[in-house]
């Protein structure tokens, strides 16, 4: 904390040093902004004036008057308070050496260090040097070449086409009670008019949106037609006002899709990505993410309507991982990497069988996170559909406080069946896998 | 400064005293942000999770400067009328069929011509955003949980945030003689857009920690005794270690502090009880589920928290 006197420093009659003085405070404002930008912060564009407007009320005597002040114009996101209590005490340290006995430093006589410098400086001594485009690359996948994209295309389409719409699926090992034991025979993908028909349904039991129609059950507008002829039965006295409301037909939804082996050996692959496919058509907002070992944003595949970008993005998922999935770590890296898909109007499909390879206890806080945040968390799980499937797996047994569900999900009737449900009762009610009535058929 | 002066010329001394005034626990950092706030006459964003006193920071400036509280509650489907202004529909088709008003009128409001224009003040209803733009003295302005509204609400706020005036056709535009403080909250259900965080200052208010809760519980509950206190807060602090799906904020320790005071009068031991525990769970654990998890070991766990932390706080 510097003393009360740097407030003072420079002479308030002396108006080349007042300049001077704004002109540095203005300086390390602007750096500071631009080095929070360049870490990832999101830093509104006024918002260093807004600082300089602050400084200048709570003064420069007093270190945590002028961090606070400070924090509350280029903060807007508590995640970036920790990028901003890195960087704040070099701006200090540079904002009060320019304000010393003498006014402010010569400029450039302090060449700013480390997260300060300015894009394309040389590092300070022992520093290391700002990330770089090689940095970033490395934390990028590797463009692939022309071929090997064509080859992982090639290889789902071939596994698809050998497999045809017809052919049962390949069986999985799952069981109940954690011994190995085959899966029975899922039914194989039947007909896209009854899956159209089906996301139709879901649309309708789970719009949180308004649409365009209107409705006349609603509150928010008056209806002054409705009025008016009501008003012709009582002579022209309005006795009630009527009102009107959008109807709420549309859907926000965020699919999280577990793409390890364990699911991808049990689920019908055309069928899942035709449900993604459609979803994304269908509703005013549909993201989808692939998880596995991580997560990964793959809604651009579903952007152009058909199925190749879609295959080729599910084929390079398992290509990279294809290993154990450790869903709470995914939904962790989704919460602080893209928080943004998940609100209070966002209906969260979980698609995967519960089989955490990762902490159990951090899935459950990561699911009390999407839990809270989310209009509702509906998990399907392709091992549902089993007649004699239990919820004993680890992960699912953890997560089924948290959600509504699982749901069977292996075919056109299961997503008939979720929708049938979720109508019904609501995603909060008594829904999910135990109340389907064809497992009692079974 | 005078009763119907605005918070211009406020000192960081007046909003720490009407802090202590209405028993309001705040570090110096959100003294600082509000005085900025009042100062610059910026909109202050309060983020943080439910219970962490956003609200009632609003509330405590109000009550603290005798300024008049507006508060606007969001919820999904709020639109303009219900927050600026609406017409009087049934007082407007009165007039007009006892020949008291015309939709020609001059719309003076003035009531002397036969013709009164049914568009003027006399129909006016004036929602909570046109009060607090037309209202006297002092006010601050809530608007509470804007997460919970649409995106188009938001935008509404943006004009009214950046000029403090709002435009009605039939009235002309009508600006703010002395702007109101205004305080927006939000829970992050939602990310709210770069557009509105830009016109606010920001201020995100995190669960208090173990002495911070403590003294809002000497000065909110000064009934109930110092260890017993302090055994709840360190049960609340375990609490929130757990996935829960609602954490208690300081308004639900508040809560449990005050039902166990009253559960125990005049009386009771200096300690809590297991039994006592989980009886009065219930005050901060608001869904099924969380009321479910607290099984015998995790009560022994919060019953250890609170035997540690009362030894912490030396009681």
């Amino acid at each position: 904390m510097t003393d009360e006197s740097d407030a003072g420093r420079t002479d308030p009659t002396d108006g080349e040093t007042v300049v001077r003085a704004t002109e540095h405070v203005r300086d390390e404002l602007v750096r500071f902004a631009r080095a929070l930008r360049r870490a990832g912060a999101s830093v509104p564009a006024n918002a260093a004036t807004t600082a300089a407007r602050g400084l200048v009320v709570v003064g420069f005597a007093d270190e945590d008057r002028a961090r606070a002040a400070t924090r509350a114009a280029l903060v807007t996101d508590p995640r970036d308070v920790d990028e901003f209590e890195r960087l704040f005490p070099e701006f200090w340290r540079r904002l009060t050496a320019g304000l010393g006995e003498t006014g402010p430093a010569e400029r450039w006589d302090d060449p700013p260090e480390g997260a300060l410098a300015p894009l394309g400086g040389e590092p300070a001594d022992g520093e290391e040097p700002e990330a770089t485009d090689e940095t970033e690359t490395a934390s990028e996948p590797d463009d692939d070449p022309e071929g090997s994209v064509a080859w992982r295309s090639s290889s789902l389409a071939a596994h698809l086409d050998e497999r045809g719409d017809d052919e049962p699926l390949a069986v999985a090992r799952y069981s109940p009670t954690g011994s190995p034991a085959p899966v029975e025979t899922l039914p194989g993908f039947a007909g896209h008019d009854v899956l159209g028909s089906a996301v139709d349904e879901l649309t309708a039991a789970l719009a949180t949106l308004r649409g365009r129609a209107w409705d006349t059950a609603g509150d928010r507008r008056t209806d002054a037609r409705r009025a008016l002829r009501a008003s012709v039965g009582t002579g022209g006295t309005v006795v009630s006002l009527p009102t009107r409301d959008r109807k709420q037909s549309e859907v926000r939804a965020t699919w999280l899709v577990d793409v390890s082996r364990s699911v991808l050996d049990t689920l019908d692959r055309g069928f899942l990505l035709d449900v993604l496919g459609r979803s994304r058509a269908a509703w005013r907002d549909c993201r989808v993410f692939f998880f596995d070992e991580g997560v990964r944003e793959v809604t651009s595949a579903f952007e152009d309507g058909t199925a190749e970008g879609a295959a080729e993005a599910l084929a390079d998922a398992e290509a990279e991982w294809g290993g154990g999935t450790r869903i709470g770590g995914s939904l962790a890296e989704l919460r602080t990497r893209t928080p943004d898909a998940v609100d209070n109007r966002t209906v969260v499909f979980v698609v995967s069988d519960g089989l955490e390879m990762g902490d159990l206890s951090a899935l459950e806080r990561e699911l009390a996170w999407l839990s809270s945040r989310a209009v509702a968390v509906v998990w399907c799980n392709p091992l549902a559909a089993a007649p004699g499937f239990e919820p004993t797996a680890g992960g699912m047994a953890a997560a089924l406080p948290f959600v509504a569900g699982p749901f069977a999900f292996a075919g056109p009737d299961d997503v008939t069946e979720l929708a049938r449900q979720l109508r019904a009762q609501g995603p909060g009610g008594r829904v999910g896998y135990e109340y389907d009535p064809r497992r009692k058929d079974a | 400064m005078s009763e119907t002066d605005g918070f211009d010329d406020v000192t960081e001394a007046e909003i720490r005293a009407a802090f202590d005034e209405q028993s309001y626990v705040a570090d110096d950092d959100i003294v600082t942000t509000v005085l900025l706030a009042l100062r610059l006459g910026r909109p202050l964003l309060i983020e943080g999770e439910p219970g962490a006193g956003k609200t009632e920071l609003a509330k405590v400036l109000a009550g603290g400067f005798d300024a008049e509280l507006v508060r606007l509650q969001c919820y999904e489907g709020l639109a303009a009328e219900n927050t600026l202004y609406e017409w009087n529909y049934t007082k407007q088709l009165l007039a007009v069929q006892a020949g008291e008003g015309g939709v020609d009128g001059d719309g003076t409001g003035s009531g002397e011509g036969p013709e009164e224009s049914v568009f003027s003040e006399a129909y006016l209803l004036e929602r909570p955003l046109l009060q607090a733009l037309r209202g006297e003295g002092r006010r601050v302005l809530l608007v509470d949980e804007v997460d919970r509204a649409d995106e188009a609400f938001e935008a509404l706020l943006l004009e009214v945030l950046s000029d403090f005036q709002v435009s009605v056709p039939e009235l002309g535009t009508i600006a703010a003689g002395t702007p109101p403080v205004v305080v927006v909250t939000s829970n992050r259900t939602r990310p709210l857009s770069d557009a509105l965080k830009r016109r606010c200052l920001y201020l995100h208010v995190s669960p208090p920690s173990f002495e911070k809760e403590r003294e809002i519980l000497s000065r909110k509950v000064p009934e109930l005794h110092d260890a017993v206190a302090a055994e709840l807060c360190g049960i609340v602090g375990r609490l929130r270690e757990e996935p829960l799906r609602k954490p208690p904020g300081a308004a639900e320790t508040i809560d449990w502090a005050r039902a166990v005071a009253t559960l125990r009068g005049n009386g009771g031991p200096d300690s809590l009880t297991r039994e006592e525990v989980r009886r009065t769970l219930g005050t901060v654990l608001k869904e099924v589920e969380d009321v479910e998890r607290v099984d015998d070991e995790l009560l022994d766990s919060l019953v250890e928290a609170a035997r540690a932390a009362r030894e912490a706080a030396g009681s």
